[in-house]
């Protein structure tokens, strides 16, 4: 479950039954190659990213950090589409169940079980938005490592300001301590929080690749070590 | 025509002539700020304090300037444009856009619809810097945006949505909005779905916060931290960049019907412009 449909391709092919052929703006009224009121908006939305303006509304050909282009990137996987959801609205409870259970089985757990790294390392991976932002000014995955943008939605320590879009994290460890249940938690909200949190707005640091395992055992270090300023 | 030697006078009062306000930008958002409890709003005293002094006042009086003096080719003013309102008009021009143009058959948003009186009209070649560059108060774009914007300010937004292809357009929008794709699986709401949240230390605003919105939406403004007047399409930009999600490309149809869903977010609310944001 949860693989990306190549929608696009739907698309197209789509596309090109509608063009009448030469319908001129005064005929018609229609300024466009197709007949935009003839999609559905789900249809025309997918057909102005990836068609319209002569090969898509967004710059597409750029290569991505994960490899492919950001025609790839563009492309939902299945999680995606169901969290897509307009009016920011959740998911009906059978959706919910059946991310959840996706969610669950994408969860790899690191050889020789959870392990805490490097909280220095940590404190300066939560706090960096560095990392596959593309266009006009494109991350260079070379020059730094990947951040986990932690700090953008979350309080941590507090001697830096967070976001409060997620819940406040200061004291994590402290508060909660270290069993094996409580770092399973945790790991599990980073891997791919829709386990506990159908359609959250916490990206899937895991199972998106997005981070590697050393940088999730050193965040979750600056979440747990009692040297962290987390816990002070 | 009015120069900078001006610059002795509240800019917005030597503008009083042209631009169209009974209340200046400053007192249509202290309405906001009056009408409901935001952080957002008041996110910034120091900026709130400035708006009479806005840098943004002096780029849209160079794009009155350049509107009106004839220029391209063809050696005539954008006022034989029409911004949906006929040849010249443009109070509450922008208040009502994105919007459907007979005579090209599409949906435009204000820059759109520039390049489009530019090209067709004064005749400059679609390379012409003019014509290509978008971005920096320095660009024709922002002066003439910023103009044309300022004539509608305190007026509410009211993008039309009687022809097929405008409900079209803002329906797609719609879907866009709630798009999630990527790196993060961002859409917008995963930052302006709630009222009163934070990215760090950015107030941010909600989409279902219409006093908010307009607010948001209120662009051409001068942004402090970039020290620029911006433009919705940089806006635009600027989100999907955080949202590791590709650049939408100025003008394209797919940005067009993303700015057609946050005009009609911010109906009936009034537009503050220029405005002012961190
Ligand atoms: C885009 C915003 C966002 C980012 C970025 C983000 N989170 Fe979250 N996080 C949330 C939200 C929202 C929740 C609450 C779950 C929900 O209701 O959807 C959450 C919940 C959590 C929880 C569970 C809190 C509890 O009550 O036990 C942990 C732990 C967590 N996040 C850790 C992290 C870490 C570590 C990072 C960086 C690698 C991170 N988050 C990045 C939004 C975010
Ligand atoms: C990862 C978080 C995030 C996402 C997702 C996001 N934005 Fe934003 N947006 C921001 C931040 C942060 C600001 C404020 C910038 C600042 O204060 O420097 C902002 C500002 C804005 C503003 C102008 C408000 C202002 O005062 O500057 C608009 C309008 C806007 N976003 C629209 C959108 C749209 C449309 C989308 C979806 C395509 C989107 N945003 C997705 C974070 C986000």
């Amino acid at each position: 479950m949860f693989k990306k449909t190549p929608m696009a391709a739907g698309v197209a092919a789509f596309a090109t039954l509608l063009f009448a052929g030469g319908s001129a703006v005064a005929d018609t009224g229609n300024g466009y190659a197709v007949d935009y009121t003839a999609m559905t908006p789900h249809e025309l939305a997918e057909y102005l990213i990836f068609e319209a303006n002569d090969g898509g509304g967004f710059n597409l050909s750029q290569e991505m950090q994960e490899g492919g282009t950001a025609r790839d990137r563009m492309q939902q996987d299945e999680l995606q589409i169901a969290c897509s959801l307009i009016d920011n609205a959740d998911p009906d409870p059978e959706t919910a169940a059946a991310i959840r259970e996706a969610a669950g089985e994408s969860i790899v757990y690191p050889e020789g079980g959870i392990q805490l790294g490097d909280w220095e390392r940590g404190r300066e991976l939560a706090w960096s938005g560095f990392g596959y932002r593309v266009g006009h000014n494109y991350d260079d995955h070379d020059a730094r490592p990947v951040g986990g943008t932690c700090y953008n939605c979350h309080q941590m320590a507090t001697d830096r300001t967070g976001g409060n879009v997620g819940p406040n994290l200061t004291g994590y460890g402290k508060t909660r301590g270290t069993s094996e249940a409580v770092l399973k938690y945790a790991y599990d909200m980073i891997y791919n929080p829709h386990v506990y949190f159908p359609c959250t707005h916490m990206p899937r640091f895991g199972a998106s690749g997005f981070l590697d395992d050393e940088s999730i055992a050193d965040i979750m270090a600056y979440m747990f070590d009692p040297e962290s300023p987390v816990n002070e | 025509m009015l120069k900078k030697a001006l610059l002795a006078l509240p800019v917005a009062m030597a503008l009083g002539a042209t631009a169209h306000a009974e209340k200046p930008p400053e007192e249509v958002l202290q309405g906001l700020i009056d009408a409901i409890d935001s952080t957002y709003l008041t996110q910034s005293e120091m900026n709130i304090m400035m708006m009479p002094d806005n840098p943004a006042l002096w780029v849209g009086m160079d794009g009155e300037d350049l509107f009106h003096t004839p220029r391209g080719p063809n050696n005539v003013s954008m006022e034989a444009c029409d911004f949906g309102k006929g040849p010249g008009v443009l109070e509450g021009a922008y208040v009502e856009m994105p919007r459907y143009f007979e005579d090209t058959g599409k949906v435009m948003d204000l820059e759109t619809r520039i390049v489009h009186c530019m090209t067709e009209v004064q005749g400059f070649d679609p390379d012409d810097p003019a014509v290509t560059r978008r971005h920096g108060s320095g660009s024709d774009h922002m002066k003439i945006q910023t103009y044309i914007a300022m004539q509608s300010n305190g007026m509410e937004w009211n993008n039309p949505l009687e022809h097929p292809l405008e409900q079209a357009m803002r329906d797609a929008g719609e879907v866009l909005f709630a798009r999630r794709a990527g790196m993060s699986d961002f859409n917008c709401y995963a930052c302006h779905g709630e009222t009163g949240k934070r990215v760090r230390a950015s107030q941010l605003p909600a989409v279902d916060v219409p006093e908010e919105w307009t607010k948001a939406i209120s662009w051409p403004a001068h942004r402090v931290g970039h020290d620029n007047v911006r433009s919705s399409q940089h806006r635009v930009r600027g989100c999907y960049y955080q949202m590791r999600q590709p650049g939408m490309l100025a003008g394209s149809d797919a940005s067009i019907a993303l700015i057609s869903y946050w005009t009609d977010l911010a109906r009936g609310q009034p537009a503050v412009l220029p405005d002012m944001k961190r």
